[in-house]
Parts: C-alpha cells; structure tokens; sequence
C-alpha cells in the first residue's frame, strides 16, 4: 500500500516538475500515442541491422575473392551456396535486414531544408571529423540503397553465379561495381566503428585504426577479385547466350 | 616584433530593434602568452567598450566564457592566440539564448536540464544531521567526482549536431549528469526510473553519435565512454521492465 502510494506520489511530482519546466524554458508535457520505448527498439533494431550487415558485407567479399584461388574454386562455392539453399535463406534475409536497416538508421537523416541547412552549416563550421563521417554516412547510405538494388536484380536475373558471367558482369560494368564497393566498404567500415562508438567499451581512436585496416583489407581483396575476374578469357564453351 | 591579430567578431544586440547581426574586426597586437579572454579583455578596455562577452573565474572553472573560436566551441580563458593564424573569428555558442554580442545565456538551459533530469539524490532515507557520514568506496566517489568535473559552459551542446536541429535534446551534458546519478549508491532510483528520465530521444536515443562534444570538451571528460555506458545501462533497463 504504502509503496503504491509513494509511486503515485513520485509520479506525480515528476509530472509537476515537467509542467514547472514548461513554464521556464522550451519542453513541455505532453500525451501522446508513441510507444514511450520506441526510440529504444529503433536504435537497437539499427545497431543488430548494421551489424549483420557488414558481417555479410566482409563475407561476400572474401566470397568473391575466393576467385583468386582459380575458377574452380569460386564456382565450386557458388554452386555449394546453391546446392544447401544458403543462397536462396541468405538473399530475402539480407534485403528483409537491409529494409529495416535502412528504416532504423534512415529516420536520423534530416529530410526538412531547415535541417538540411543546420547540419551543413554546422559541419562546415565545426570541421569534426566524425560529424562529416556521419555526413558521408548518409550519403554512401543512400546511394547504396539504389545501387545495391540494382545490383541484386542483375545477380538474380543471372541466376545462378559462376565465374564466367561474374567476368562478363565485371567486363561490362567495371565501373558500376568500383563505385559499390567503395561505398559500400567506406559505410560498413565506417558504420561498425560508429556502432561501437555509440554502444562499446574501447576508446575511437585505436577503433578507427582497427576499422580502417579491416576496409582496406577487404577492399584489396575486391580490387584483387575484380582485376582477377576483368582479366580472366572465359573458355567459349562458357559463354553465355548473350556473348554468343 | 609581436604579431598583430585580427579579431573578427560577431555583434548583435537582440534587445536594440536597430541593431543587425554583423561581424566586427578589431586588431591588436599579440602579447606573450595571450588568451582569447585577455584579447577580449584588451579590445573592450582600449577600442570598444560596447563589446559583449561573459567571464567571471579566468581559469577554467566557472565556464562562462565558451564561445565559437575559429569555428569550434572553446573557453576563452583557455585558448590561447599563438594556436592561430593571424585571424581569429568569434561567434556566440549556437543553441543558447543570446544575451548580445558572444555572450549567452547558458543558465536557462542547464536549470532545464537538471530539472528535467532530476539532478539530485533521490533517497527515502530521512537525513540525519548528528550521524556521521555513511563511507564511500575511494573508486565510486573517484567515478562520480569524474562526472561531476563537467563545468556547464555548453561547449558540449554548441558542438552537437542534434542539439542544434532539435532544442529538446539534453546532449551529452544531461547524458553525463545521468550517468553521475546511476553509480552513485546513495540514489535510490530504480532502472525504470532513469528510463523514464532519459530513454527517449531527448536523451541517449537522441544521440548519433558525432562525438563532436567528446571532441570539444574544455575539461576534457570521457564523454563518448559515458555516453556509451549510460546507453547500454538504459537500454537493458528498457528491455528488463
């Protein structure tokens, strides 16, 4: 009983202090319909998104760069993928994790002008790195989110991966995938370190240097793939319908 | 043969209706060991007695004096003019009420803020003036006097991209004061409680994470590890209730 009472009592006098502040300064009380723990389910709906993501991110890199151990062995795995139906689980689990990745951490990016105009002024005048991170952040963000996208209804329309048509992908299109993977490694890279920041133990400046050396390595594994994939004669028996 | 130093500074006296905002230059010459404070201090007395601008301690205690010093949120009395080039531009913090010229009211926010956050112990416990003092750990009095060095001079808050968009976001400085008020085992508050305080996104759910106020902070407080902390203690006491 007593405990009740004193609750209602704290309740109270929280209440009273919110409407004193209402008079003093900015805030106000107020009802509303949002769920009080929403902010909490996005920001952590956000962090396991982006997590998982750049986990695929690394792994499909170092998938991809399994083609600098022969041909043979890129289609051996690409086959294997295909066989265990880990292509056909992993492909709507990761575009499902991207749309909620891009729903939690796109609420952040400031849609109004007046935001909009705020934030360039502010990063302008501050020079602070990681604001203009954040900045680059919903840059890469977005236009991954186009890019990515056609990326994956090239790759399925393809069906199935094996290193001729990834070649033929890579002749044709050499610079649409140069771009990808700068911005998608620059935004995992710099996403995971964001992460931590916000959520972890380790003080930014050896966490930056962990994540620099990370995205450099994986992005020399792409660029080692890619060039491999750009310079390989596909066998004509290989060639796909189109080339022939 | 000193360097002479040009000030350009921003003027506005938003109680005068025929005053515009406008930056104002002033030069000077560079004495040894010169601050941003003693150069106020100079062009005041000797070239424009109208100029306005905050101080009281000097010495980096009482916070007064924080303003925009070539674009970043610094304290005056602990910026010296031999870190800059030749010119050197004051603006007024962004975010706080402008009183006139760099001078601004920093007072009206942080009463908010610690109204809003609750700023003092909550304990059922009836204080008793003859008992003596209930004993501290020297580690936990060490992690709230951490805390407790925060000076209130809002560089934190000027330098906060969320701060500056949204005017209901208590920034790191509201984040801190909570995470002081979490270890400290005299405030009986439960997990929910602190939720209530600061699990939105007027605190640590507001927070992007720019570290721009880990960047600026004049008294150099651990604020991105604080932050961190307060986040992960608010998060699993949402999660638990």
């Amino acid at each position: 009983m007593q405990s009740s009472l004193f609750s209602t009592y704290g309740y109270a006098r929280r209440l009273l202090i919110k409407i004193i502040t209402k008079g003093e300064s900015h805030a106000s009380t107020e009802v509303t319909h949002k769920n009080p723990r929403a902010e909490l389910y996005y920001d952590i709906v956000e962090l396991f998104t982006g997590l998982t993501l750049v986990g695929f991110l690394w792994t499909h890199m170092i998938f991809v760069s399994t083609i600098l151990l022969g041909t043979e062995v890129y289609d051996i795995l690409a086959a294997g993928l295909d066989d265990y139906y880990l292509s056909y689980i992993g492909i709507p689990f990761i575009i499902i994790v991207a749309i909620m990745h891009v729903l939690s951490a796109g609420r952040r990016i400031p849609t109004r002008y007046q935001e909009q105009k705020v934030i360039w002024r502010h990063a302008k005048m501050l020079k602070g790195t990681d604001t203009w991170v954040w900045i680059f952040q919903v840059i890469t963000g977005v236009s991954i989110l186009a890019l990515g996208a056609i990326h994956v209804f090239v790759v399925l329309a393809q069906w199935p991966i094996d290193a001729a048509i990834s070649t033929e992908r890579m002749t044709a299109f050499w610079w649409f995938y140069l771009v990808l993977l700068l911005l998608g490694e620059y935004h995992a890279g710099f996403g995971i370190y964001r992460q931590f920041v916000k959520w972890g133990w380790f003080p930014r400046r050896p966490l930056g240097f962990v994540c620099k050396v990370i995205t450099t390595i994986i992005l020399g594994l792409g660029f080692a793939a890619s060039g491999y994939l750009m310079h390989w004669e596909v066998p004509y028996e290989q060639l796909s319908d189109y080339n022939h | 043969m000193s360097r002479q130093l040009t000030f350009s500074i921003f003027r506005y006296n938003p109680n005068d209706p025929s005053s515009a905002p406008r930056m104002q230059e002033y030069t000077l010459n560079e004495s040894t060991g010169m601050t941003i404070f003693v150069a106020l201090n100079q062009i005041r007395e000797e070239q424009d007695p109208s100029l306005n601008f905050d101080f009281v301690c000097r010495a980096a205690i009482c916070g007064s004096c924080a303003m925009v010093i070539n674009g970043r949120p610094r304290l005056a009395c602990k910026t010296l003019t031999k870190d800059f080039k030749d010119t050197i531009t004051l603006m007024p913090l962004p975010v706080f009420k402008l009183v006139g010229d760099l001078a601004v009211d920093t007072g009206t926010w942080f009463r908010h803020m610690s109204l809003k956050t609750e700023s003092w112990i909550h304990t059922n416990k009836k204080f008793d003036p003859i008992a003596q003092e209930d004993r501290m750990d020297n580690e936990v009095a060490l992690n709230i006097y951490e805390s407790e060095r925060c000076i209130e001079c809002g560089c934190c808050i000027a330098g906060c991209a969320t701060a500056n968009i949204r005017e209901e976001f208590l920034g790191a400085a509201g984040i801190n004061r909570v995470g002081r008020f979490m270890v400290d085992p005299r405030d009986e508050r439960s997990d929910m409680e602190y939720f209530e305080v600061i699990g939105s996104d007027e605190g640590a759910f507001g927070c992007m994470g720019l570290m721009a106020c880990d960047d600026n902070c004049p008294m150099g407080l651990p604020l991105q590890l604080q932050l961190a902390f307060v986040r992960r203690k608010i998060t699993m006491a949402g999660l638990k209730s």
